[in-house]
C-alpha cells in the first residue's frame, strides 16, 4: 500500500480524525449496547436513563438455553441449514468456476450475465414459487429445503467468484502439470484448485455470512423442525412480549461468529462482495 | 458427454442445478400470474387470463409503494454513497491504524439485517432507547418509529448504518490503486486539494464507484428485512415498499396471482438495472 507523505495542514488532518472519530461512533455504538445490555439484568436494560456502569449478569443466556424456548435447536438448524448450502455452493461453484474461467464460446457473456442475474432477482420472486414447489415436494419446514433456497443466492455468487478467482491463475501453471504428465482432473485436483486456497475459504465464508444471516427465506420455508436464529430473534418480539435483555443475547450470538468470520477474509472481500468486478488492492 | 470438453463436464454439475433452482421458479411464477393458486387439499392453477396484470395498472397503491421504494432507494443509495466517499477519503489520508480502523468500521456489514432491525427498535423504543433518550435531551420527545416520517428516516438510517462500510471499503480499494505518480503530477502543477479530488482523484475511481453504486442499487430495491422487523410497511403505510407489499399480498392475504405480477415487475426493474450495470462495466473493460 502506497501512503505518501501527508504535507496537507494540521487542520486538515485534524478533521480527517474527526471524521473517522464521528465515523466510528455512528458504526459501534449500537453494537456495543447490544454487548453491553446482554449483559444486563432486566430493570438494568429497561432503565429509562442509560445504565453504562452495572453488575453484569448471565441471565439473560441462561434464559436462551433453558426452559421451552431453548436456543440449541436453532443454533444447530442455522449450523446445518447455513453450513450445508455454504459447503454446496462452494463444491459445485469450484467446479462450474473453473469451467467457465477456463472456456471460451460463443454467448458465454450471456450465461455469465444470467448465472449472476439469479443472483440478483429480488428474493421474493424466488421465494413465492419455491413456496409452491416445496409445498407439493414436502420440503416446507426441512433443513434439505432451506439448503435449497439458500443455494438459489449462495450457488451463482459462489460460481462467479470462484471464476473471478480461478481467471487469476495463469494457463501456463496448468499446462506444466498437463504436460508433466497429469490428467486434467489431477492438474485440476492438485495443482490448479490448491492455489485459490484464499478464494475457497473466501467464497466459504461470504456464502455462510449470507445464509446465516438469511430471514427472508427462512420466515417463508421453516417450522418448527428448521427455524433458524434469526426467527428465534424475532419471535422473541412476536411471543412473550419484548424480553430486551434476551434479546441483546440472542443478537450477539447471531453477529459474534459473522464478525469473525468475515474479518479473516477481510483482505478478499472486495473481490467478494463486488462479485470480481473491481480488482482492488 | 465427450463433446463437451473437460470444462464443459465441470461446470455441468453447477449449471443443471442453477438452471432448475432458476428456470422451474420462473415459469411457475410466469404460470401464478395468470392463475388463481389454490392451496387447499394440494396445489391448484385456475387459468384467469389477464385479471391481475390487468389489476396491476390499476392499482394507485402500488403505484404509491413504487414512489416510496424510489424514494427510498434515492435516499439510502445516495446517503450511502456519499457517507462512504467520505469516509474513504478520510481513512485513506489517515496513515496511521488504517487497516484497525477499517475493520470496526466494516462490522455492520456481517450483522444479520433482522438483528439490525430489531436493535434499531431497542435503540429507539421510546421509553427505554439509548437514542430515544439522545434525543429527548435534544428536545425531541415523540416515539421514533411511531410516526410516519420519522419512521422513514429510521429506516433509511438503519439500511444507511448497515452498508456505509461497503461503499466505503470499495472507494478505499479503487483508491490505493491510483497510482501515486498521477497524484504527484497534480499536485506539482499547483492543484490545490479539493482541485486534485475533484479533476483527479474521482475521475480515476469512478469506475470502481459505477460497481458500487450498481451493487448497492440491486439491494436497496429488494429492502425486506429490516423494515418487516421494524415497522412492518406502517405506521399508516409511510414505510410500505413494493417487497413489503408482495410479501404481504402472498402470506397474508394468499393473494399468490397477483403477488407474482408485482414479483415479476420487480424481476424485470432489477434485470434493467444489472443489464445497465454490465452494459458500463463492459464499456470501461472491467467486467470478466
Amino acid at each position: 500500500m502506497t501512503t505518501p507523505v501527508d504535507r496537507s495542514p494540521l487542520r486538515a488532518r485534524l478533521s480527517v480524525r474527526v471524521i473517522v472519530l464521528l465515523g466510528l461512533l455512528w458504526t459501534l455504538v449500537p453494537l456495543v449496547w447490544m454487548a453491553l445490555s446482554s449483559f444486563k439484568s432486566d430493570t438494568d436494560v429497561t432503565s429509562p436513563e442509560p445504565q453504562v456502569f452495572f453488575e453484569p449478569t448471565l441471565d439473560n443466556y441462561a434464559k436462551l438455553f433453558s426452559g421451552a424456548n431453548n436456543l440449541g435447536p436453532y443454533i444447530l438448524h442455522s449450523v446445518f441449514a447455513a453450513g450445508i448450502s455454504s459447503v454446496l455452493a462452494v463444491v459445485l461453484g469450484a467446479l462450474a468456476g473453473y469451467g467457465l474461467a477456463g472456456t471460451r464460446f460463443r454467448g458465454k457473456k450471456h450465461v455469465a450475465f444470467w448465472i449472476i442475474s439469479t443472483r440478483m432477482a429480488p428474493i421474493a420472486v424466488v421465494v413465492l414459487p419455491l413456496f409452491l414447489l416445496f409445498r407439493g415436494a414436502g420440503l416446507i419446514d426441512s433443513i434439505p429445503g432451506l439448503v435449497l433456497a439458500y443455494l438459489t443466492f449462495n450457488l451463482p455468487f459462489a460460481i462467479w467468484l470462484m471464476s473471478a478467482f480461478f481467471a487469476e491463475i495463469p494457463p501456463s501453471v496448468e499446462e506444466s502439470a498437463l504436460v508433466a504428465g497429469c490428467t486434467r482432473w489431477q492438474a485440476f485436483r492438485h495443482v490448479v484448485l490448491p492455489l485459490t486456497k484464499a478464494g475457497l475459504v473466501t467464497t466459504f465464508v461470504l456464502c455462510l455470512v449470507f445464509s446465516w444471516n438469511d430471514y427472508a427465506f427462512a420466515l417463508v420455508f421453516s417450522g418448527p423442525d428448521s427455524q433458524t436464529l434469526p426467527i428465534a430473534a424475532d419471535q422473541l418480539v412476536t411471543q412473550t412480549g419484548i424480553d430486551w435483555g434476551q434479546l441483546t443475547a440472542i443478537g450477539t450470538i447471531v453477529v459474534l461468529p459473522m464478525i469473525v468470520a468475515g474479518l479473516a477474509v477481510r483482505r478478499w472481500l472486495v473481490t467478494g462482495l463486488t462479485l470480481g468486478a473491481v480488482t482492488g488492492e | 458427454m465427450k463433446k463437451l470438453g473437460f470444462h464443459g463436464r465441470m461446470m455441468t454439475p453447477g449449471m443443471l442445478l442453477l438452471a432448475a433452482l432458476s428456470f422451474i421458479p420462473l415459469f411457475t411464477v410466469i404460470a401464478m400470474s395468470f392463475s388463481r393458486v389454490r392451496l387447499l387439499g394440494g396445489v391448484s392453477f385456475e387459468w384467469v387470463g389477464l385479471e391481475y396484470w390487468i389489476r396491476f395498472f390499476t392499482d394507485l397503491d402500488l403505484g404509491l409503494q413504487w414512489l416510496r421504494t424510489l424514494a427510498f432507494f434515492v435516499l439510502t443509495v445516495g446517503l450511502e454513497m456519499g457517507l462512504g466517499i467520505v469516509f474513504a477519503l478520510c481513512l485513506w489520508k489517515l496513515a496511521r491504524g488504517r487497516n484497525t480502523v477499517l475493520s470496526l468500521f466494516l462490522l455492520p456489514m456481517f450483522v444479520a439485517p433482522v438483528i439490525v432491525g430489531l436493535l434499531g427498535r431497542f435503540l429507539t423504543d421510546s421509553t427505554f432507547g439509548l437514542y430515544a433518550w439522545v434525543f429527548r435531551l435534544l428536545g425531541y420527545e415523540e416515539d421514533i418509529l411511531g410516526s410516519g416520517t420519522s419512521a422513514f428516516v429510521a429506516v433509511v438510517a438503519m439500511d444507511v448504518w448497515q452498508w456505509t462500510p461497503l461503499i466505503a471499503l470499495i472507494t478505499l480499494a479503487g483508491l490505493t490503486s491510483v497510482p501515486l505518480s498521477v497524484r504527484e503530477a497534480a499536485a506539482l502543477d499547483g492543484a490545490s486539494g479539493w482541485q486534485n479530488l475533484r479533476h483527479i482523484i474521482l475521475p480515476s475511481i469512478s469506475s470502481v464507484l459505477l460497481v458500487a453504486l450498481l451493487i448497492r442499487s440491486m439491494d436497496a430495491i429488494r429492502y425486506f428485512d429490516i423494515i418487516s422487523v421494524t415497522t412492518n410497511g406502517g405506521p399508516a403505510d409511510a414505510t410500505k415498499v413494493v417487497p413489503i407489499r408482495l410479501y404481504e399480498t402472498a402470506f397474508r392475504f394468499f393473494d399468490l396471482g397477483y403477488a407474482a405480477v408485482i414479483g415479476l415487475v420487480m424481476l424485470v426493474v432489477s434485470i434493467i438495472i444489472a443489464r445497465t450495470f454490465v452494459r458500463l462495466l463492459d464499456k470501461k473493460g472491467l467486467a470478466r
